[in-house]
C-alpha cells in the first residue's frame, strides 16, 4: 500500500516532517505500545496504566512542545530560537488540522485514564491538572505567551 | 511526487523516534555526569547551546564513517579511497594510508573533465605557467587578467545571453547576487526544494520570502496572485520587486524544472525569472547549453541566468549571466566582485577549454561525443535500477539519480556494503532532505564506459537486496519470455 508525499513549503526542518502522511498512525501507535510496556512492566491494573500512559505523556510533550526552544541544529542560524516547536508548526497558523489532532490527543487519553481508574481520587486530579495544562498551552491566544517571564529569552 | 511504502513511513518514524529518545536519554546524564565535573572555564557563557548541535552529536556522529570520505586522486571514473578506521564508535576518525580503487558514483563529473583530459590540462598548465595559480587581488584591483574576460566572453555566449560576469566560488555567487538585486520592499517568490545557498542569499537581502510548492506551476500563481493583492506586508504598498527563483535540475530530486509554464506565468504578472542552472548547465540540451535549449525555452525570457563551473567544466566558480545594463550594475556594485579574490587563473583557463571541448573549437567531435554518452549512460542506467524495483527519481535525461532509502539504519547500512564492494555513493539524509526521505545519490558521468556501468548495478541490486530497498516489484526479465516463446514454437 503506497502513499504519495508531497514536500511541504514549510522552511522549517524541524517542523515540516509533521506534515507527511503516517504520522498521526505512528504517534497513536507509539501511545498504544507504551501503554502494552508499561501494563507488562508493572503488572499493575490497566486504569492505573493507562493513568501512567497519560502522565508520561504529559510530560513528554510538554517539555518538548512548549518548553524546549529552537532547533536541533545550526543550519537555521537561531532564527526560531525564542520559539518553541509548537510555536514553529506550519509558520505559526493556528487551528490547522495537525494543530487540533494535537489537542484532541491529550484529551481522549485524559478521558480512557479516568474512565479505566472509574474517576478516583489521586489518579483523577493528577490527571485533570495534566490535561488543564496541555490543553490551555495548545491554545492560539497562547501563542508566544510567556507567564511570568517563565521560560521567556534570556 | 514520491510514492512510500505505508508500513516504511511507519517505521521510518518510530526509528527516528527512537534514536531522538536515545540522543535525549544520553544528554540528560552527560549533563549530570558534567555537573561533578567543574569545567575550568567558569563565568565564560557556552559556545554554542546544547541542543542546537543535539543533531551533529547524537545522530550524524553515529555514521560519520559515511560522510566525508578523503579521496586521494582526481574524481575521474574510478578513484582512491582513502581507508579511516575508529577507536571510540566514529566520534573520531583516523586515516590510514591504505587506499581502495573505487568506482565513482558520487561526483558531479558529468562531461569528464575532472580528470586529466587531452586538450584542456596543456592549456590549464601553459596559463599556470604564465599567470601563477592567484592573482592575489580583487577583480578591481589588479585581478582582472586576459584570461578573466575571455572567460566572461566566453561564458555569455555559450549560454546565451549578452554578457556574464564570473566569480570565483559558487556558493557565493548566490548568497552575494541576491541581496543586490532585491532588497526591503521587494518579493523572493523561490521553490521549496531551493539550494543552501539562495536560501542564505533570500534572507540575507532583506526582502520578504514566500515559497512555493517544489514544480507546481498552479501553485506558483496561486502564491503570485495572493502576494500582488496584498502587496508589503504591512502598509500594503504595491511590491517594488518580484523575483521567482527557480533550478534547472533540483540535485536532490534529479527532476527538470517545468521551465515554459513558470516563464509565461512570470510574463503574465510580470515578475523577474532568476534560474540557477547550476547542475543543468553543461549536461543536458543537444550542444549542452542547459535547460533552456533542453525544454524550448528563449533565453531572452529568463532575466538572470546563474550556474557554477563545478560540475560539468570540471573546476570552480560561478557565473551570473544577463543584459550588459544588469551585468555593469553587478560590477560596480557585488561584494564579491569588489572584494573578493578573483577566480584563480588557470581554474579560468580550464573552463574556457572545457567550452571549446564542448562546441567543437578544438577541431575534434569529442565534446558531441560527451554529451550523447552522458544521455546515453543516464537513460540506460536509470531504466535499469527502476527494472529492478528499486525507487529512482528524476526525470529521463537527468544525470541526477537519487535511489530512495527511507529508513535511518539503510543509509549507513547500504553506503557501507557498497564501499565493502569498490563502489563509492554518497548518501544524504536529514536535513538536507525531509525527514523520511533520506536517499542514496548517484551521479552518472560521460566517462563512466558500459562496463562500469553495469558492474555497479550488479553491486547496487546485491546490496539493495541485502538492504531491502526494492520498494516495487522488479519487472521481470523479457529476455526469458522470448525465448520461452520460441521454445514453444
Amino acid at each position: 500500500m503506497y502513499v504519495k508525499a508531497v514536500p511541504p513549503t514549510d522552511l522549517n526542518r524541524n517542523t515540516e516532517w509533521f506534515t507527511y502522511p503516517g504520522v498521526w498512525t505512528t504517534y497513536m501507535l507509539m501511545v498504544f505500545m507504551s501503554w502494552l510496556i508499561v501494563l507488562s512492566l508493572f503488572g499493575c491494573s490497566p486504569g492505573m496504566a493507562w493513568t501512567i500512559v497519560h502522565l508520561a505523556h504529559f510530560l513528554i510533550t510538554y517539555h518538548f512542545f512548549h518548553w524546549k526552544k529552537g532547533t536541533p541544529f545550526a543550519d537555521d542560524q537561531g532564527i526560531y530560537n525564542g520559539l518553541t516547536w509548537w510555536e514553529q508548526i506550519e509558520n505559526g497558523k493556528q487551528l490547522t488540522r495537525n494543530r487540533k489532532f494535537l489537542t484532541v490527543v491529550p484529551v481522549v487519553l485524559y478521558l480512557i485514564a479516568s474512565h479505566t481508574t472509574d474517576y478516583q481520587n489521586p489518579m483523577l486530579f493528577f490527571n485533570t491538572l495534566a490535561v488543564f495544562v496541555l490543553v490551555v498551552a495548545k491554545f492560539p491566544h497562547m501563542h508566544k505567551v510567556r507567564i511570568f517571564g517563565i521560560n521567556a529569552d534570556h | 511526487m514520491i510514492t512510500i511504502p505505508y508500513l516504511t513511513a511507519l517505521t521510518t518514524y518510530f526509528s527516528y523516534g527512537l534514536l531522538f529518545a536515545f540522543g535525549q536519554f544520553r544528554d540528560f546524564f552527560r549533563k549530570i555526569f558534567d555537573r561533578w565535573h567543574a569545567s575550568n572555564l567558569q563565568g565564560y557563557a557556552p559556545i554554542c547551546l546544547g541542543l542546537e548541535d543535539f543533531y551533529i552529536r547524537r545522530l550524524y556522529l553515529r555514521i560519520q564513517d559515511c560522510f566525508g570520505r578523503p579521496i586521494s586522486s582526481a574524481p575521474d571514473a574510478w578513484f582512491d579511497v582513502v581507508e579511516r578506521y575508529s577507536n571510540d564508535n566514529n566520534k573520531t576518525l583516523k586515516r590510514t594510508t591504505k587506499i581502495t580503487r573505487c568506482l565513482n558514483l558520487g561526483s558531479y563529473n558529468y562531461l569528464g573533465f575532472a580528470a586529466a583530459d587531452e586538450y584542456c590540462t596543456p592549456h590549464v598548465i601553459e596559463s599556470l605557467h604564465k599567470f601563477s595559480p592567484s592573482t592575489c587581488s580583487s577583480r578591481v584591483d589588479g585581478g582582472t587578467t586576459t584570461v578573466h574576460t575571455e572567460l566572461e566572453e566566453c561564458v555569455a555566449n555559450f549560454v546565451g545571453k549578452p554578457a556574464a560576469v564570473v566569480f570565483g566560488m559558487g556558493y557565493v555567487t548566490n548568497s552575494a547576487i541576491l541581496p543586490i538585486f532585491i532588497g526591503k520592499g521587494g518579493l523572493i517568490i523561490s521553490d521549496s526544494l531551493n539550494h543552501n545557498s539562495i536560501v542564505n542569499g533570500a534572507r540575507g537581502s532583506g526582502a520578504t520570502v514566500r515559497v512555493f510548492q517544489h514544480n507546481t506551476p498552479s501553485h506558483l500563481e496561486k502564491v503570485l496572485r495572493e502576494q500582488i493583492a496584498e502587496g508589503q506586508p504591512r502598509t500594503h504598498r504595491p511590491w517594488k520587486k518580484i523575483i521567482v527563483i527557480v533550478e534547472g535540475i533540483y540535485s536532490m530530486e534529479g527532476e527538470l524544472c517545468k521551465l515554459p509554464e513558470i516563464v509565461a506565468l512570470c510574463k503574465k504578472y510580470k515578475a523577474y525569472v532568476y534560474l540557477d542552472e547550476a547542475h543543468s548547465i553543461g549536461a543536458v540540451g543537444k550542444t549542452g547549453r542547459g535547460v533552456c535549449e533542453l525544454l524550448g525555452v528563449d533565453t531572452a525570457d529568463v532575466d538572470i541566468m546563474m550556474g557554477t563551473f563545478t560540475k560539468s567544466f570540471g573546476s570552480c566558480g560561478g557565473y551570473i549571466a544577463g543584459s550588459k545594463e544588469v551585468i555593469q550594475y553587478l560590477k560596480y556594485s557585488c561584494p564579491a566582485h569588489l572584494y573578493a579574490t578573483s577566480i584563480s587563473p588557470p581554474a579560468a583557463q580550464q573552463i574556457i577549454s572545457s567550452i571549446q571541448v564542448i562546441l567543437g573549437e578544438d577541431g575534434s567531435s569529442r565534446g558531441a561525443q560527451k554529451l550523447a554518452r552522458i544521455r546515453e549512460n543516464s537513460n540506460f542506467f536509470r531504466s535499469e535500477l527502476q527494472k529492478m524495483g528499486f525507487e529512482v527519481l528524476g526525470d529521463n535525461d537527468s544525470p541526477v539519480m537519487p535511489i530512495m532509502l527511507y529508513n535511518p539504519a539503510k543509509i549507513p547500512a547500504f553506503s557501507r556494503e557498497c564501499l565493502k564492494q569498490n563502489v563509492a555513493v554518497v548518501t544524504v539524509a536529514f536535513p538536507a532532505t525531509p525527514l523520511l526521505l533520506a536517499r542514496a545519490r548517484i551521479c552518472i558521468s560521460a566517462s563512466h564506459t558500459k562496463e562500469d556501468l553495469v558492474k555497479a548495478l550488479e553491486v547496487i541490486s546485491r546490496v539493495g537486496d541485502l538492504v531491502g530497498i526494492k520498494y516495487f516489484p522488479a519487472e521481470p526479465n523479457k529476455q526469458h519470455q522470448e525465448q520461452s516463446m520460441m521454445k514453444l514454437e
